[in-house]
């Protein structure tokens, strides 16, 4: 069983890294997030970054909200990856081998997880080039690193749970989308969830994204990780690991 | 002493869909006994059923109704154990192109939990001529050696059965004998038991022991290639003249069994061609004859004879056809 998961955990990994593409978008893509969105605020007074984010640095306000956010996508790719296994006839190759639906699953939902994670010291990277310091914590590290890995995890494992059943290559694009937006906005990881009207406050509330935001930025800003954050993160990711096993198990087509 | 069996199926039968108005009956009631160490053919048209069969036997498909036993194992409860046994070749060559050849075959050998795998994986390669594009991606190769890297990687693992879905659909005809080839000797050289479908005559004919003709979910006639052509004894001629002939003619040639007239065009079925064909040109005088031709007994006059049509569906049946159909409803 390890054989099998290492197999195709490894072919996930190896195939995302060996398209220069995908490399260049996921070292591009935060450094634009930053860029762009980060110095949207870069005109407004100290003062008034202070009263609206707790903190005059936007940049770092952003960062864990940016890498929460991307954790959101990286689920996507997974999907998409299930699809083209099942359209170009792989899956099959794969299960007439001694190795369950389960298992396919489980090497997927942690390949993307993984490929989410590799963003990290990209942002970081970036962030630091922006000005931003960090804590030498390792506790603190860690929490913010499993935190973000727990919330990669749930989601690949809710977009697998969905297109476990469907051969449709158009299915993962549009879940995402669906899924992506109301996330993104209705959480705390771009704006503090204060200034949301309450319908969104409601949402933010229960959303493992602003858990995401809140624990990294605790990191980032040096106000302290909150480990309730990080225990809803792992029940979140276990919960959604257990739907996506289960789904897999019952519905994942071969072709 | 009887023949040990690599896959035995008993009243195998698959449904798709729900029992209802749109549901399928792909396999009806098939019965198989494949013995060890053999190449068995699956021959019939597209969508009788042959590649229903395979994902059947190989555990992707649950079956409606019957068992099987494919290397020893139960394909419903021992399916596990069973794909641990199996091999399998797809229609279309099905390779991780973003893999090296060497690193499809370390992936086949993690699904299968292979342990000391890279001896053998070197042996496969240099039986099969792959050695030297070790490193090479998969998409590099040419249809041939991706191909061949495909058995290998049926074969890595030992299996005792290797099922091969029609092997060699859309190879030149080249590659086509090429794979003849390899398919016979890796039957030699590793003792595989290999199920084969397909609907290339003269691939079954040439490749299979024992063949068994399938249509519309139904085995029809099972036997080796001989004993099944030997179930047809006559050969047809086909007979275009220049003017209409007196049928009786035709039928008073010693060796006539059956003659039937279309136009200036007559399907003649005979014992023996051979022996026919002098006493024709005896009995008509040559300048009539504009065009004859002979079908010696084959599998496609076999499937032509149960069946009343061809193998190819998407070919034109043509008069054979109509002729076939006739003697059919003759004989009841």
């Amino acid at each position: 069983m390890r054989s099998q998961f290492w197999g195709l955990y490894v072919r996930e990994i190896l195939r995302t890294f060996r398209n220069p593409f995908v490399i260049l978008i996921t070292v591009v893509q935060p450094f634009m997030w930053l860029a762009f969105f980060g110095s949207s605020f870069s005109g407004v007074p100290a003062a008034t970054l202070s009263g609206l984010f707790h903190t005059n640095d936007y940049i770092a306000f952003l960062l864990p909200g940016v890498l929460s956010t991307s954790m959101l996508s990286v689920g996507m790719f997974g999907s998409m990856s299930t699809i083209q296994d099942k359209r170009f006839g792989f899956m099959k190759r794969i299960l007439i081998t001694p190795t369950s639906k389960e298992l396919i699953f489980l090497s997927k939902a942690f390949g993307s997880a993984t490929r989410g994670l590799v963003q990290i010291p990209v942002m970081v990277a970036a962030a630091l080039a922006f000005g931003v310091t960090f804590s030498l914590s390792p506790l603190e590290w860690a929490a913010w690193i499993v935190g973000l890995l727990c919330l990669a995890l749930g989601f690949s494992s809710l977009f697998l749970a969905v297109t476990a059943p469907s051969t449709d290559w158009q299915t993962p694009g549009v879940v995402s989308n669906f899924i992506t937006m109301p996330l993104m906005f209705a959480s705390a990881s771009l704006f503090p969830s204060q200034q949301f009207p309450p319908w969104m406050q409601a949402i933010a509330s229960v959303n493992p994204v602003s858990f995401s935001a809140l624990l990294g930025r605790g990191f980032v800003l040096g106000t302290g990780t909150d480990w309730w954050d990080l225990a809803y993160l792992v029940l979140f990711a276990a919960l959604m690991t257990a739907i996506g096993y289960f789904v897999s198990a019952r519905w994942l087509k071969v072709e | 002493m009887t023949t040990p069996v690599a896959i035995e199926v008993r009243n195998l039968s698959k449904r798709y869909g729900n029992g209802g108005g749109r549901s399928v009956l792909a396999l009806d009631h098939v019965n198989l006994s494949i013995p060890k160490a053999s190449i068995f053919g699956l021959l019939g048209p597209n969508g009788a059923g042959k590649t229903t069969l395979i994902k059947v036997l190989t555990g992707i498909s649950d079956i409606t109704e019957g068992d099987a036993r494919v290397a020893g194992f139960d394909v419903r409860t021992q399916s596990m154990q069973e794909r641990a046994r199996i091999g399998w070749v797809a229609a279309e060559v099905i390779l991780d192109d973003d893999f090296s050849v060497w690193e499809n075959l370390w992936l086949q050998a993690k699904l299968q939990s292979l342990t000391d795998w890279e001896e053998r994986a070197a042996q496969l390669l240099r039986y099969f001529s792959l050695a030297e594009v070790r490193d090479e991606k998969t998409n590099h190769l040419s249809t041939g050696m991706r191909k061949k890297l495909e058995i290998a990687l049926a074969l890595l693992h030992q299996p005792s059965v290797i099922f091969m879905d029609e092997p060699t659909i859309g190879l030149d005809v080249g590659t086509r004998r090429m794979l003849w080839e390899i398919v016979t000797g890796v039957r030699k050289e590793f003792g595989v038991t290999i199920l084969l479908t397909t609907h290339y005559i003269e691939e079954a004919d040439i490749l299979c022991d024992h063949v068994a003709i399938i249509d519309e979910g139904r085995i029809i006639a099972e036997g080796t290639p001989s004993e099944l052509k030997g179930r047809v004894h006559a050969d047809i001629v086909q007979l275009e003249t220049s003017d209409g002939l007196d049928p009786a003619a035709i039928r008073a040639i010693p060796g006539v069994q059956e003659v039937r007239p279309q136009g200036n065009e007559w399907l003649i079925r005979v014992g023996s061609s051979e022996e026919f064909l002098p006493r024709l040109f005896a009995a008509i005088p040559t300048e009539r004859i504009r065009r004859i031709s002979v079908e010696k007994p084959s599998l496609e006059t076999v499937f032509l004879d149960l069946t009343g049509k061809r193998i190819g569906a998407e070919e034109p049946m043509g008069d054979i056809r109509k002729f076939y159909a006739q003697i059919r409803r003759a004989r009841g």
